[in-house]
Protein backbone atom coordinates (compact mmCIF):
# COMPACT_ATOMS: atom_id res chain seq x y z
CA UNK A 1 0.00 0.00 0.00
CA UNK A 2 1.49 3.34 -1.08
CA UNK A 3 0.66 6.08 1.40
CA UNK A 4 -0.02 9.68 0.42
CA UNK A 5 3.34 10.57 1.95
CA UNK A 6 5.15 7.94 -0.16
CA UNK A 7 3.31 9.01 -3.30
CA UNK A 8 4.50 12.60 -2.81
CA UNK A 9 8.08 11.30 -3.27
CA UNK A 10 7.31 10.16 -6.82
CA UNK A 11 9.67 11.63 -9.37
CA UNK A 12 8.92 11.33 -13.09
CA UNK A 13 10.61 13.27 -15.88
CA UNK A 14 10.04 12.91 -19.62
CA UNK A 15 11.27 15.03 -22.48
CA UNK A 16 10.37 14.72 -26.16
CA UNK A 17 12.30 16.81 -28.66
CA UNK A 18 10.71 16.47 -32.10
CA UNK A 19 11.59 18.15 -35.37
CA UNK A 20 10.69 19.28 -37.93
CA UNK A 21 7.09 19.84 -36.88
CA UNK A 22 5.88 19.80 -40.50
CA UNK A 23 6.84 16.12 -40.77
CA UNK A 24 4.22 15.05 -38.24
CA UNK A 25 1.57 13.09 -40.15
CA UNK A 26 -0.02 10.91 -37.46
CA UNK A 27 -1.89 11.55 -34.25
CA UNK A 28 1.17 12.62 -32.28
CA UNK A 29 -0.79 14.31 -29.49
CA UNK A 30 -2.89 11.18 -29.02
CA UNK A 31 0.18 8.96 -28.95
CA UNK A 32 2.01 11.11 -26.39
CA UNK A 33 -1.11 11.79 -24.30
CA UNK A 34 -2.12 8.15 -24.12
CA UNK A 35 1.40 6.97 -23.31
CA UNK A 36 1.79 9.49 -20.49
CA UNK A 37 -1.68 8.61 -19.21
CA UNK A 38 -0.55 4.99 -18.91
CA UNK A 39 2.82 5.86 -17.39
CA UNK A 40 1.51 8.32 -14.80
CA UNK A 41 -1.34 5.87 -14.16
CA UNK A 42 1.29 3.37 -13.00
CA UNK A 43 1.84 5.65 -9.98
CA UNK A 44 -1.27 7.79 -9.59
CA UNK A 45 -5.03 7.22 -9.83
CA UNK A 46 -6.75 7.53 -13.19
CA UNK A 47 -8.25 10.95 -12.43
CA UNK A 48 -4.71 12.37 -12.33
CA UNK A 49 -3.26 10.53 -15.32
CA UNK A 50 -6.29 11.59 -17.40
CA UNK A 51 -5.54 15.23 -16.59
CA UNK A 52 -2.07 14.80 -18.06
CA UNK A 53 -3.54 13.14 -21.15
CA UNK A 54 -5.90 16.05 -21.82
CA UNK A 55 -3.26 18.73 -21.24
CA UNK A 56 -0.70 16.99 -23.47
CA UNK A 57 -3.28 16.43 -26.20
CA UNK A 58 -4.48 20.04 -26.24
CA UNK A 59 -1.03 21.68 -25.93
CA UNK A 60 0.70 19.43 -28.47
CA UNK A 61 -2.15 19.91 -30.94
CA UNK A 62 -1.89 23.68 -30.48
CA UNK A 63 1.88 23.54 -30.97
CA UNK A 64 1.64 21.50 -34.18
CA UNK A 65 -1.19 23.63 -35.60
CA UNK A 66 0.36 26.98 -34.72
CA UNK A 67 4.07 26.46 -35.23
CA UNK A 68 5.13 29.50 -37.21
CA UNK A 69 7.96 27.67 -38.86
CA UNK A 70 7.25 24.08 -39.74
CA UNK A 71 10.97 23.50 -39.90
CA UNK A 72 11.37 24.07 -36.17
CA UNK A 73 11.17 21.72 -33.26
CA UNK A 74 8.52 21.02 -30.70
CA UNK A 75 9.54 20.25 -27.18
CA UNK A 76 7.30 18.47 -24.66
CA UNK A 77 8.49 18.23 -21.07
CA UNK A 78 6.53 16.43 -18.38
CA UNK A 79 7.60 16.29 -14.77
CA UNK A 80 6.16 15.16 -11.49
CA UNK A 81 8.19 16.29 -8.51
CA UNK A 82 7.20 17.12 -4.94
CA UNK A 83 3.56 16.36 -5.80
CA UNK A 84 3.51 18.96 -8.60
CA UNK A 85 2.65 17.90 -12.16
CA UNK A 86 4.18 20.25 -14.68
CA UNK A 87 3.71 20.02 -18.44
CA UNK A 88 5.57 22.43 -20.70
CA UNK A 89 5.29 22.68 -24.48
CA UNK A 90 7.66 24.75 -26.61
CA UNK A 91 7.18 25.51 -30.30
CA UNK A 92 8.35 28.09 -32.85
CA UNK A 93 6.17 31.19 -32.84
CA UNK A 94 6.23 34.81 -33.91
CA UNK A 95 6.05 37.60 -31.34
CA UNK A 96 2.48 38.36 -32.43
CA UNK A 97 1.48 34.72 -31.92
CA UNK A 98 3.01 34.85 -28.45
CA UNK A 99 1.16 38.08 -27.62
CA UNK A 100 -2.13 36.53 -28.73
CA UNK A 101 -1.58 33.44 -26.55
CA UNK A 102 -0.36 35.56 -23.63
CA UNK A 103 -3.49 37.75 -23.88
CA UNK A 104 -5.66 34.64 -23.93
CA UNK A 105 -3.94 33.20 -20.84
CA UNK A 106 -4.12 36.56 -19.04
CA UNK A 107 -7.90 36.62 -19.64
CA UNK A 108 -8.18 33.07 -18.27
CA UNK A 109 -6.07 33.87 -15.21
CA UNK A 110 -8.04 37.00 -14.41
CA UNK A 111 -11.45 35.39 -14.86
CA UNK A 112 -13.41 35.26 -11.63
CA UNK A 113 -15.56 32.36 -12.76
CA UNK A 114 -13.71 29.95 -15.04
CA UNK A 115 -16.72 27.72 -15.57
CA UNK A 116 -18.75 30.70 -16.76
CA UNK A 117 -15.90 31.72 -19.09
CA UNK A 118 -15.72 28.20 -20.54
CA UNK A 119 -19.50 28.03 -21.00
CA UNK A 120 -19.63 31.48 -22.62
CA UNK A 121 -16.69 30.71 -24.93
CA UNK A 122 -18.12 27.36 -26.04
CA UNK A 123 -21.49 28.96 -26.87
CA UNK A 124 -19.99 31.94 -28.69
CA UNK A 125 -17.61 29.84 -30.78
CA UNK A 126 -20.30 27.28 -31.54
CA UNK A 127 -22.48 29.96 -33.16
CA UNK A 128 -19.83 30.48 -35.84
CA UNK A 129 -18.59 26.87 -35.80
CA UNK A 130 -15.12 28.15 -34.94
CA UNK A 131 -12.58 25.42 -34.43
CA UNK A 132 -9.97 25.60 -31.72
CA UNK A 133 -9.81 28.35 -29.12
CA UNK A 134 -11.21 26.21 -26.32
CA UNK A 135 -8.20 24.13 -25.34
CA UNK A 136 -6.48 26.54 -22.93
CA UNK A 137 -9.69 27.56 -21.14
CA UNK A 138 -10.55 23.92 -20.79
CA UNK A 139 -7.23 23.12 -19.13
CA UNK A 140 -7.85 25.77 -16.50
CA UNK A 141 -11.62 25.41 -16.01
CA UNK A 142 -12.01 21.68 -16.38
CA UNK A 143 -8.65 20.26 -15.34
CA UNK A 144 -7.69 23.00 -12.83
CA UNK A 145 -4.21 23.68 -14.24
CA UNK A 146 -2.45 27.02 -13.76
CA UNK A 147 -1.23 28.35 -17.11
CA UNK A 148 1.50 30.78 -18.11
CA UNK A 149 3.21 31.75 -21.38
CA UNK A 150 6.75 32.99 -22.05
CA UNK A 151 8.66 33.99 -25.18
CA UNK A 152 12.21 32.79 -25.67
CA UNK A 153 12.75 33.94 -29.25
CA UNK A 154 11.87 32.31 -31.53
CA UNK A 155 9.97 29.95 -29.25
CA UNK A 156 6.67 30.17 -27.41
CA UNK A 157 6.69 28.27 -24.13
CA UNK A 158 3.41 27.32 -22.48
CA UNK A 159 3.64 26.11 -18.91
CA UNK A 160 0.88 24.25 -17.12
CA UNK A 161 1.03 23.17 -13.53
CA UNK A 162 -1.15 21.52 -10.92
CA UNK A 163 -0.60 20.40 -7.35
CA UNK A 164 -1.45 16.74 -6.90
CA UNK A 165 -1.80 16.80 -3.14
CA UNK A 166 -5.34 15.92 -2.21
CA UNK A 167 -6.29 14.76 -5.70
CA UNK A 168 -5.28 11.12 -5.29
CA UNK B 1 -35.00 -3.09 -27.55
CA UNK B 2 -34.15 -1.92 -31.05
CA UNK B 3 -31.19 -0.05 -32.44
CA UNK B 4 -32.31 3.19 -34.02
CA UNK B 5 -29.03 4.59 -35.33
CA UNK B 6 -25.29 4.07 -35.03
CA UNK B 7 -22.32 6.34 -35.64
CA UNK B 8 -18.60 5.78 -35.36
CA UNK B 9 -15.23 7.35 -35.99
CA UNK B 10 -12.64 5.20 -37.69
CA UNK B 11 -8.92 5.82 -37.44
CA UNK B 12 -6.41 3.69 -39.27
CA UNK B 13 -9.07 1.06 -39.97
CA UNK B 14 -10.08 0.77 -36.32
CA UNK B 15 -13.19 2.09 -34.61
CA UNK B 16 -12.03 4.65 -32.02
CA UNK B 17 -15.41 6.14 -31.09
CA UNK B 18 -18.97 4.93 -31.38
CA UNK B 19 -22.42 6.09 -30.40
CA UNK B 20 -25.56 3.98 -30.47
CA UNK B 21 -29.16 5.15 -30.09
CA UNK B 22 -31.53 2.43 -28.89
CA UNK B 23 -35.22 2.42 -28.04
CA UNK B 24 -36.47 0.33 -25.12
CA UNK B 25 -40.19 0.88 -24.61
CA UNK B 26 -40.64 4.60 -23.98
CA UNK B 27 -36.93 5.09 -23.21
CA UNK B 28 -34.30 6.33 -25.67
CA UNK B 29 -30.82 5.19 -24.65
CA UNK B 30 -27.90 6.98 -26.31
CA UNK B 31 -24.46 5.67 -25.39
CA UNK B 32 -21.08 7.15 -26.27
CA UNK B 33 -17.85 5.16 -26.09
CA UNK B 34 -14.19 5.47 -27.05
CA UNK B 35 -12.26 8.64 -27.80
CA UNK B 36 -12.87 11.71 -29.95
CA UNK B 37 -9.40 12.91 -30.90
CA UNK B 38 -9.73 13.87 -34.53
CA UNK B 39 -9.94 17.44 -35.82
CA UNK B 40 -13.27 17.09 -37.63
CA UNK B 41 -15.62 14.53 -36.07
CA UNK B 42 -18.49 15.75 -38.31
CA UNK B 43 -16.83 14.00 -41.19
CA UNK B 44 -17.80 10.72 -39.54
CA UNK B 45 -20.82 11.58 -37.41
CA UNK B 46 -22.92 13.93 -39.55
CA UNK B 47 -24.91 11.06 -41.05
CA UNK B 48 -25.63 9.69 -37.56
CA UNK B 49 -27.02 13.07 -36.57
CA UNK B 50 -29.15 13.23 -39.73
CA UNK B 51 -30.44 9.68 -39.15
CA UNK B 52 -31.45 10.56 -35.61
CA UNK B 53 -33.18 13.74 -36.75
CA UNK B 54 -35.20 11.75 -39.26
CA UNK B 55 -36.00 8.67 -37.14
CA UNK B 56 -36.61 10.08 -33.64
CA UNK B 57 -39.91 11.90 -34.35
CA UNK B 58 -41.39 8.59 -35.51
CA UNK B 59 -40.70 6.90 -32.16
CA UNK B 60 -43.04 6.94 -29.15
CA UNK B 61 -40.38 7.72 -26.56
CA UNK B 62 -40.83 9.94 -23.53
CA UNK B 63 -37.59 9.52 -21.57
CA UNK B 64 -33.91 9.95 -22.46
CA UNK B 65 -30.81 8.29 -21.07
CA UNK B 66 -27.34 9.49 -22.09
CA UNK B 67 -24.60 7.06 -21.09
CA UNK B 68 -21.11 8.60 -21.34
CA UNK B 69 -19.32 6.28 -18.90
CA UNK B 70 -17.35 4.64 -21.71
CA UNK B 71 -16.37 7.91 -23.36
CA UNK B 72 -12.71 7.97 -22.40
CA UNK B 73 -11.66 11.18 -24.06
CA UNK B 74 -13.20 14.11 -25.93
CA UNK B 75 -11.02 16.83 -27.41
CA UNK B 76 -12.37 20.34 -27.72
CA UNK B 77 -13.19 19.70 -31.40
CA UNK B 78 -15.60 17.00 -30.23
CA UNK B 79 -17.63 19.38 -28.07
CA UNK B 80 -19.88 20.68 -30.85
CA UNK B 81 -20.92 17.26 -32.15
CA UNK B 82 -21.82 16.13 -28.61
CA UNK B 83 -23.83 19.36 -28.24
CA UNK B 84 -25.54 18.91 -31.61
CA UNK B 85 -26.55 15.31 -30.89
CA UNK B 86 -27.74 15.93 -27.33
CA UNK B 87 -29.52 19.21 -28.14
CA UNK B 88 -31.41 17.68 -31.05
CA UNK B 89 -32.55 14.75 -28.87
CA UNK B 90 -33.49 16.94 -25.90
CA UNK B 91 -35.51 19.27 -28.14
CA UNK B 92 -37.28 16.36 -29.85
CA UNK B 93 -38.19 14.38 -26.72
CA UNK B 94 -39.69 16.60 -24.01
CA UNK B 95 -39.35 14.12 -21.10
CA UNK B 96 -36.95 13.50 -18.24
CA UNK B 97 -33.23 13.04 -18.96
CA UNK B 98 -30.83 10.76 -17.09
CA UNK B 99 -27.08 11.10 -17.61
CA UNK B 100 -24.83 8.24 -16.55
CA UNK B 101 -21.28 9.47 -16.04
CA UNK B 102 -18.04 8.83 -14.13
CA UNK B 103 -17.65 10.63 -10.83
CA UNK B 104 -13.85 11.05 -11.13
CA UNK B 105 -13.64 12.25 -14.73
CA UNK B 106 -12.94 15.97 -15.10
CA UNK B 107 -14.57 16.43 -18.47
CA UNK B 108 -17.68 14.45 -17.59
CA UNK B 109 -18.05 16.39 -14.34
CA UNK B 110 -17.05 19.90 -15.42
CA UNK B 111 -17.61 20.31 -19.15
CA UNK B 112 -20.34 17.82 -20.04
CA UNK B 113 -23.01 19.76 -18.07
CA UNK B 114 -22.10 22.85 -20.10
CA UNK B 115 -22.47 20.90 -23.35
CA UNK B 116 -25.88 19.64 -22.16
CA UNK B 117 -26.86 23.24 -21.39
CA UNK B 118 -27.85 22.54 -17.78
CA UNK B 119 -27.68 26.25 -16.99
CA UNK B 120 -31.01 26.59 -18.80
CA UNK B 121 -33.83 26.10 -16.26
CA UNK B 122 -35.87 24.19 -18.86
CA UNK B 123 -33.07 21.59 -19.02
CA UNK B 124 -31.94 21.60 -15.38
CA UNK B 125 -35.42 20.68 -14.17
CA UNK B 126 -35.49 17.66 -16.49
CA UNK B 127 -31.99 16.32 -15.96
CA UNK B 128 -30.62 13.89 -13.35
CA UNK B 129 -26.98 12.80 -13.15
CA UNK B 130 -26.12 9.28 -12.00
CA UNK B 131 -22.52 8.96 -10.82
CA UNK B 132 -20.47 5.80 -11.37
CA UNK B 133 -17.00 4.71 -10.34
CA UNK B 134 -14.58 3.81 -13.14
CA UNK B 135 -14.08 0.06 -13.39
Amino acid sequence: MVTQEDLAKTNIAMRYDLSPVRNVIGDLSGLLGTFCDELIGAFYPKNISKKANIVITELVNNAIRNSADGEGKMLLEIAINQDILRIQVTNPATMSQYEKVKGHIDRINSAGDLRALLAHTIRERRKDRLRGGLGLIRLAAENKFTLSAHYRAPYLVIDSEIGLGGLS
Amino acid sequence: MKVLAFGEIMDGGTSVFSSVAKVDGDLLIVSFGGSIRIDNPYRYLEQYLLDLEQLLPQEKVGRIEFDVKELDFCNSNGFYIIMDISEMIINTIPGPITVKRLKDDDWQQETLPILLNVDEPEISTRITFQEFAEV
